[in-house]
């Protein structure tokens, strides 16, 4: 009733199966990986080709002792369009987000910082300080002293 | 006829239960080795996409000699959020490993893309001189030099 070969066909079946899923399997959980990594990196080169094209240059930076003011204009001297967000303020190397006033231009809504554009910051300081550095987004970054 | 048949059948169960042993070893193994190569994918992909600065001026003093501490600022200029914790950030100064190390967020609640933190390392007791503090944050390198 049963032939041999039933047996070698049957379980090199199975086992063909076995293989078939397996491969399957690791063919999936590998490309996901290899994407995950390539979107990785490729975010990473963005972020690169970002920071070399960005650049800035504190024009002027002043301390109005009269109200307790320092004012700040920063130019946007590279090619590419920063977040007005994600710029930071360092006095004196104390980090600041008091800022009283921000705007592009004279427009304080936008939070896009154009090439060409100039950045005017005030921020309210009881004693006047010595240093001031700009940070972008990217990290650029630039010092003024006082 | 029916001995054959019997022995037979018993070599056929036999050789099944083999198979599917050998397929079923086979697929759980190559099954953990996905999941493998999945964390890992996970893990240098978030590697890849942390980037860290240190924005500290370093003009101006980042010591402060009555507390004993170093404050660096440092930006997340990556692609991904870091956990603000200290035991996700490994600090050296000159060579030496440092753990007292206060972390805070100056510019929200997470450090996110653009956010900064603080790193306040207490109890450095650093001399007058030139100093450098490195900081490791996800594989991601920064060394930050400095005079007392």
């Amino acid at each position: 009733m049963f032939r041999l070969g039933f047996s070698v066909s049957g379980s090199a079946a199975i086992v063909f199966v076995g293989i078939f899923l397996a491969f399957s399997t690791a063919y999936t959980a590998s490309t996901n990986g290899f994407e995950r990594v390539n979107d990785a990196q490729s975010a990473v080169d963005d972020e690169a080709l970002e920071r070399q094209n960005t650049a800035l240059n504190i024009t002027n930076a002043t301390y109005d002792g009269g109200n307790g003011t320092l004012m700040i204009d920063v130019d946007n001297e590279g090619a590419t369009e920063l977040s007005v967000e994600a710029v930071d303020l360092l006095v004196d190397n104390t980090y600041r987000d008091n800022v009283t006033a921000r705007r592009v231009d004279g427009d304080a809504a936008t939070d896009l910082w154009l090439p060409g554009e100039r950045l005017h910051i005030e921020v309210s300081l009881s004693d006047r300080p010595t240093r001031v550095k700009v940070v972008s987004g990217p990290g650029v970054a630039d010092v003024e002293v006082l | 006829m029916a001995s054959v048949s019997a022995s037979h059948l018993i070599l056929f169960i036999a050789s099944m239960v083999i198979a599917a042993g050998v397929a079923g070893t086979f697929t759980q193994g190559i099954s953990r080795l996905s999941q493998g190569i999945d964390d890992q994918s996970l893990e240098v992909s978030e590697e890849v996409r942390t980037n860290i600065e240190v924005i500290s001026d370093a003009g101006s003093p980042v010591y402060n000699n009555s507390t004993n501490t170093v404050s660096l600022l440092v930006k997340n200029t990556g692609t991904t959020d870091i956990p603000a914790d200290s035991q996700f950030i490994e600090i050296l100064i000159d060579g030496q490993y440092r753990t007292n190390i206060t972390v805070t967020v100056v510019d929200g609640t997470e450090w996110r893309p653009n956010n900064v933190v603080r790193l306040d390392i207490g109890g450095a007791d650093l001399s007058s001189g030139d100093h450098r503090a490195k900081i490791i944050v996800n594989g991601d390198e920064e060394v930050f030099a400095f005079r007392v």
